[in-house]
């Protein structure tokens, strides 16, 4: 199947929103999905943009039962490592089901990984869910340690009640 | 009872950054790890577009250990989470020992978290060693949420060699 893999453009963020949420539904927590195209544009395509994002593009001819040409996506973002410097976090990587085994998602990682190595960052990191074993077995295959099972890293947030709680009460030392 | 500051990291402060930063890895074990430069600390953070941000908390000389005046770090930079927007993501948060039980990691997390909430931001995500229990005690105190725990998440990094394969 022909693809092209492309940076995407501030009219592509509907088909983002989109294929967000869909990937959301995926891992069981669509309730949780709050932004919409609106705050993806802003945000992506400022001039200090908080993520970057690539799509993978479909000719009219190949489009998606419901017409979609945009068929998949790969959101990322540059973070910092004290020990060795410039990283890069891939926060979402999705494939439209029906567009899946036709290496789109290899094509999507593979220009991500380029993208880091123009910027000189030394690593990839990734968070993926302890159920998702086609996603595990995946990043397995191009190399990826998990980390959480090997150095026992867990993931921690703060966010809307606690947040706010942080920024009010004393801490209760 | 130690008075001290906390401000904005300055160029001048990269070298006792490191110093902090390399002392933080010899706490987590993983002092070798520890490849990063002054040169590379000033390029990063100090640059047009910089990959990170820097708090630091200063004790007046006299309080000083071995001639440090600068005595705790806080690196942090933004992320994205799709379904939620803006994140700070608090990258290292080290006190040295010397200083601790005075409020100043408190008061540093205070300061970070009116930081998210000012630059509109949803909240603020690290991680933490599971081995570390006093850190995740005193985050777990303040109303944090642990995510591999309770949603299952689990952080994989694919390195450079790896990354070049891919290219």
């Amino acid at each position: 199947m022909h693809f092209k893999i492309r940076a995407a453009a501030k009219e592509d963020c509907r088909q983002i929103s989109r294929m967000i949420k869909e990937l959301a539904v995926f891992e069981k927590m669509s309730d949780q999905v709050k932004i919409s195209h609106e705050e993806l544009e802003r945000d992506g395509f400022c001039q200090n943009p908080f993520f970057e994002c690539l799509v993978a593009e479909v000719p009219e001819q190949n489009k998606s039962e419901e017409g979609f040409t945009l068929v998949g996506y790969a959101l990322y973002f540059y973070t910092y490592s004290t020990w060795m410097g410039r990283s890069v976090y891939l926060e979402d990587l999705y494939v439209m089901p029906e567009f899946r085994g036709n290496g789109i998602g290899k094509g999507l990682m593979s220009k991500v990984a380029e993208v880091g190595k123009k910027k000189q960052c030394v690593r990839l990191q990734l968070s993926v869910l302890d159920w998702n074993t086609p996603a595990r077995d995946f990043y397995a295959t191009k190399g990826a340690q998990d980390l959480t099972a090997s150095e026992g890293w867990h993931f921690i947030r703060f966010d809307g009640q606690s947040l706010d709680d942080l920024v009010n009460e004393a801490p209760k030392d | 009872m130690a008075s001290f500051i906390l401000r904005k990291a300055e160029p001048n402060d990269v070298s006792d950054i490191l110093r902090l930063i390399k002392e933080l890895a010899k706490f987590e074990q993983m002092e070798e790890k520890v490849v990063l430069s002054e040169k590379d600390l000033l390029e990063d953070g100090f640059g047009d577009h910089p990959f990170y941000h820097c708090l630091v908390a200063e004790v007046p000389k006299e309080q000083s250990s071995e001639g440090h005046t600068v005595i705790a770090f806080a690196m942090y930079y933004f992320t994205y989470d799709p379904w939620i927007g803006k994140l700070l993501y608090l990258e290292d948060f080290y006190v040295m020992q010397d200083f601790r039980g005075l409020g100043i990691g408190s008061q540093i997390l205070k300061v970070l978290s009116e930081t998210a909430v000012k630059t509109c931001c949803s909240g603020m995500h690290f991680l933490v060693a599971e081995n570390n229990t006093k850190s995740i005690e005193f985050y777990k105190r303040r109303g944090a949420a642990d995510l591999s725990s309770e949603e299952g998440w689990r952080l994989f990094e694919i390195e450079k060699e790896e990354l070049l394969k891919m290219t």
